[in-house]
């Protein structure tokens, strides 16, 4: 069997150029090659060589027009390409015809190289629609040369750089005048997630938003260049993680299931021209059962025809008991788990009611070929509590409990203990749930967000924990290891947030300085001193309606802030209170910077800091008529003297006005010394000239 | 600047306020000589870390106050970079390896080796040993336990280990037996208030009884919550006179009233609102067996007698259940359905099982 694989993957390289057959994928190969041997096997002496060929690649669309499914779909993927016929070809094509304008012909989402907004086509769907023939086809019809990456080659960051980059930067196949249209199939199979900054995906997208260092100016030869031909990608599973980046910058076109009777209409065709007898029910059976699967279709038809037997139903049904299993998402096998097989699908594949009824074995073989349990198990969990058949003594309930412990235990316990044998039991977890909860006509089930949902509300939180750990940390580097018992975690989760917060939010009433009671004096400055150690600060900012408020930074109310509410306890301090408390807080950090001993210690949000000084700089009346009048004595010389960055120096002087006359006189004292400074001199080409060191203060 | 927490914490053996017989013994041990690998263990914010502070302040003088904090990169096997918080003097290290998570281990073998391997350069220290202090010992993995036994053992001349754990059940017995346990019992409420009285006496002012005896009860032998409490309630209300609530933990009070959802009512609805408070909760990281033990012993103080022991039973199912498994709030939810069942049952005193369909 291994042999014909490669010979079918040669077949479909070299016949990319000429043809553009259906891209043989490894998991199809086993069956495909079955059958092909058998039919080489029982033919093989009176067709010849032309039978070699499967039936997938002799009746593969040749042309636009051939192509079976929903034309809304094609002529959508034919669009986006034409799209790109200003950036390609230039105005050459498409645009005498008058039809099919592309959509950014007035140049709104065209960018300078008018490449239309998304550059990337997402194709996804079920296997066998013929996503990867559309895509040969279009680009054909387009006039482009397919450039394909598939399941067959290493799909790593590295495939971007070595093979992609080359041929789009080139722009043309080697050995063909067409421009390239690259088709990277089976993406969902890529390399590293997209969270994975080496990974695949990532390294595409980053393809898409390079630019080029300036126009005008001689390009970089390493700089890369902006890309100018289109990509489509294709895929099975669209929520696959690794897409999770490409679903939001590329246009996305779902494939959904032709209608069952063009399928059959077609297979009547091709079951005509090479001469098979086929009932029509037979093919609306195998239409069925293989869900729309237009090659599942086709190997079966071949594999019976090889067989040299009449497709009949009986036939149809017993060769598709071998049929490869479709592929399951996890939505869909919650959707299999809550509500009863469609009619339909039971006709199709000609069950009986007894066949039905047996639901286990079914289900569970759903729920293991999803490979993601994990997320079944969250589904079941979001989902077992809206149904609405009335359960009065939480019977049915205690059982989906039951059940979703039993597997959590049971896959954390396989996990933990590296137990794999434990697998096999996991799927029968969630059968239980249908006989409980299964109910026709229920909506149909969403992927399940609350997990995700409560993962990022989570991290966030831990984000913030972490900050405040972090800064209790290097407060207690500051203060002789004194906080650093409270950062550790339940401690700061369970005890210190909480009465942090209490902590920090006394009640003050908004009064400015000069009117303080000396109560609230001492609170205040305890306060400060509590929010300054903890390096907390009130950061100015807007609100959603335009006005300005202060908010804590880190923003550590959160954790008293439950379903959006804040703890009834805790006032909100008004926007005058912390502004005062914000001003002090600056004052007091300025004080601290001017003193030597705190002069290495780390400073942090130094633009704020600065603005906010400004800001206290300018409402002299905010300061207390005590500090204004001392401010007096130092003389108006010095009140405005603006050091090197043209800030007003207003360290000194507040620490100055603290009270100690005896550091004023220092701080004039500097002003006396003639110090002489030398630069070392260099190979500077600046203009040198002796300048006073009291120019710059 | 620090908190009364910090600023009144006692520095030396003989300012601590309870346990005397236990000061006692440790200035004993630590003028021996011969200072064994220690223990320490008790419930969270008895004094046990304040007992080792004084511990080496007696082992080694006023030099182990010296301290320096900072980080260290460590290298796990699969080349991810993890940061660890240290915090040295010359004479001893402390660290928190469940900072590292399920990488502890790397984070023992690699210090300690290395603190184990160099001795005491300074000829002028009291003791020829380091002490490394290991917080949240009952939180390192089975393999750091086992990093760290040989090594109490091999390097016995240069270092000795001070183990910090809330509770000794979660530590392999070969640690055990290795240490001097010691047990930090809580203090009472007379002890408490004693505490709280001597805080406000140095803080300048007095702390009301009616207070004081609120916050003892209220911090459950929890002398840094009770701290903690009053320096909040001083920020509120700097003369203490007014009619003041001690303010829960908002996490508590949350957990107060989804036991209370549960209670009032019982029915698919409300299965669903408890588990949009849980999830609530959860994402406030708040540790789920801390949510499933408040829920339950606020839930229990409201039913009738004969249901308590039943639901105390099933959360102690289900918190072992919820300790393998990964998804909580399955585990959290399983329990309140079954409290609902239960209490529904006991109300209507009849099987209603014939009522379903």
């Amino acid at each position: 069997m291994k042999p014909f694989v490669c010979l079918a993957r040669e077949y479909h390289l070299a016949g990319c150029i000429t043809t553009s057959p259906i891209v043989l994928i490894s998991r199809d190969a086993e069956a495909v090659a079955a059958a092909q041997q058998s039919s080489r096997g029982t033919t093989a002496n009176s067709k010849g060589s032309e039978d070699n060929a499967l039936w997938v690649d002799r009746y593969a669309p040749k042309r636009f027009t051939d192509l079976l499914g929903d034309d809304r779909v094609h002529r959508e993927v034919m669009s986006w390409v034409k799209e790109w016929d200003y950036c390609v070809f230039g105005r050459r094509q498409g645009l005498g015809r008058g039809r099919k304008r592309p959509r950014g012909e007035d140049g709104d989402n065209l960018d300078e190289w008018k490449r239309p907004e998304e550059k990337i086509l997402l194709l996804s769907g079920p296997p066998g629609l013929g996503k990867t023939t559309l895509a040969h086809v279009v680009a054909r019809h387009a006039g482009y040369e397919v450039f394909e990456i598939n399941a067959s080659d290493a799909r790593s960051a590295q495939v971007v750089d070595d093979r992609l980059r080359p041929a789009l930067e080139s722009g043309s196949a080697v050995g063909s005048s067409k421009p390239v249209l690259v088709v990277i199939d089976e993406i969902d199979g890529a390399t590293g997630g997209s969270d994975h900054s080496a990974g695949f995906v990532r390294k595409l997208l980053s393809l898409t938003y390079d630019r080029p260092k300036k126009k005008g100016r001689k390009a970089d030869p390493k700089a890369s260049r902006p890309l100018l031909r289109p990509i489509i990608c294709i895929c099975n599973d669209l929520y696959a993680t690794a897409l999770r980046d490409l679903r939001t910058s590329a246009r996305v076109v779902r494939f959904s299931r032709p209608n069952d009777i063009h399928l059959v209409r077609r297979l009547r065709e091709i079951c005509d021209t090479e001469g098979l007898r086929a009932e029509s029910r037979a093919l609306t059976a195998l239409v069925g059962i293989a869900q729309g699967d237009l090659r599942g279709c086709l190997n079966m038809l071949q594999l019976i025809k090889a067989k040299g037997r009449e497709v009949t139903e009986p036939v149809v049904r017993t060769a598709a008991a071998g049929m490869k299993q479709v592929d399951m998402t996890s939505t869909s096998v919650l959707n299999d788990l809550f509500s009863p097989m469609a009619r339909k699908r039971t006709k199709d594949l000609g069950l009986t009611e007894e066949d039905e009824a047996r639901y286990v074995r079914r289900l569970s073989r759903e729920v293991e070929s999803t490979g993601a349990m994990d997320r079944v198990a969250e589904g079941c969990f979001e989902y077992y509590a809206t149904c609405h058949r009335h359960d009065a003594n939480f019977a049915r309930y205690l059982k989906a409990a039951e059940w979703l412990t039993s597997y959590d235990v049971l896959s954390g316990e396989m996990w933990t203990e590296r137990e794999f044998a434990l697998a096999e039991y996991l799927p029968f977890m969630f059968v239980g749930f249908y006989p409980l909860f299964q109910e026709r006509g229920r909506p149909k089930l969403e992927r399940p967000k609350a997990t995700w949902d409560h993962h990022v509300a989570t991290t966030a939180n831990q984000e913030i924990y972490a900050s405040l750990a972090r800064c209790l940390r290097s407060a207690a580097a500051r203060n002789h290891g004194d906080y650093r018992h409270l950062a550790n975690g339940q401690i700061l989760q369970l005890e210190f947030a909480p009465y942090l917060n209490r902590l920090i939010s006394p009640p003050l009433n908004p009064v400015n300085r000069q009117i303080i009671r000396p109560c609230e004096k001492a609170t205040l400055s305890r306060l400060v001193d509590i929010m300054v150690a903890l390096e907390l600060r009130f950061l100015r900012d807007k609100n959603d309606d335009g006005q300005l408020v202060y908010r804590l930074d880190p923003p550590i109310d959160v954790f008293v802030t439950y379903d959006g509410k804040r703890a009834s306890d805790i006032a909100i301090s008004k926007y005058a209170v912390r502004h005062l408390v914000a001003t002090e807080i600056d004052d007091k950090l300025a004080a601290m910077r001017s003193e030597p001993t705190e002069k290495n210690k780390p400073k942090r949000s130094n633009f704020f800091k600065q603005r906010a000084i400004n800001a206290g700089a300018d409402d002299d009346t905010s300061l207390p008529a005590a500090k204004r009048s001392k401010q007096d004595h130092i003389g108006p010389a010095e009140k405005v003297a603006v050091d090197f960055f043209g800030r007003p120096i207003i360290a000194s002087t507040a620490k100055a006005s603290s009270g100690k006359e005896a550091k004023i006189a220092s701080t004039k004292t500097v002003t006396k010394y003639n110090v002489a400074y030398r630069f070392n001199e260099g190979n500077s080409a600046a203009v040198r000239k002796p300048i006073k060191v009291s120019a710059f203060l | 600047m620090s908190l009364w927490v910090d600023k009144h914490r006692p520095r030396v053996l003989d300012d601590l306020h309870y346990h005397a017989g236990l000061s006692a013994r440790l200035r004993a041990l630590a003028a021996s000589g011969d200072f064994p690998h220690m223990l320490f263990y008790g419930p969270s914010g008895a004094g046990k870390k304040t007992r080792i502070a004084c511990t080496l302040r007696e082992l080694f003088g006023k030099g182990v106050e010296k301290l320096k904090i900072d980080q260290r990169v460590f290298l796990t096997p699969s080349k991810r970079k993890l940061d660890v918080n240290i915090v040295q003097s010359n004479f001893h290290i402390e660290i928190t390896p469940s900072e590292a998570g399920n990488y502890d281990r790397v984070v023992i073998q690699e210090l300690l080796k290395e603190i184990a391997q160099t001795q005491q350069v300074d000829l002028s220290a009291k003791q020829r040993f380091k002490v490394v202090i290991i917080n949240e010992a009952d939180s390192l993995t089975r393999d750091a336990q086992a990093a760290l036994r040989r090594t109490m053992e091999k390097y016995m001349s240069n270092m000795r280990i001070i183990l910090c754990a809330n509770s000794t059940s979660r530590l392999i017995a070969p640690i055990k037996s290795r240490c001097l346990l010691v047990r930090v019992a809580a203090p009472d409420e007379t002890k408490t208030i004693e505490v709280l009285r001597y805080v406000g006496k140095k803080e300048g002012f007095d702390v009301p009884d009616k207070i004081a005896h609120e916050i003892a009860e209220d911090s459950n032998g929890n002398l840094r919550k009770a701290i903690l409490v009053l320096e909040a309630l001083k920020m509120q209300s700097t003369d203490l006179d007014k009619p003041l609530t001690i303010a829960k933990p908002d996490w508590e009070t949350y957990c107060h009233k989804v036991a209370d959802m549960i209670v009032q009512e019982q029915s698919p609805q409300r299965v669903m609102d408890v588990r949009a408070k849980l999830y609530e909760l959860l994402s406030h990281c708040i540790p789920p067996t801390v949510v499933l033990k408040t829920i339950a012993d606020r839930v229990v103080d409201q039913v009738d007698e004969s249901l308590k022991a039943d639901i105390m039973h099933w959360a102690a199912i289900y918190e072992t259940r919820m300790r393998v498994g990964n998804k909580k709030i399955f585990h959290l939810e399983a329990w309140v359905v079954k409290v609902m069942s239960l209490y529904k049952h006991f109300f209507y005193d009849i099987d209603m099982s014939g009522f379903d369909d």
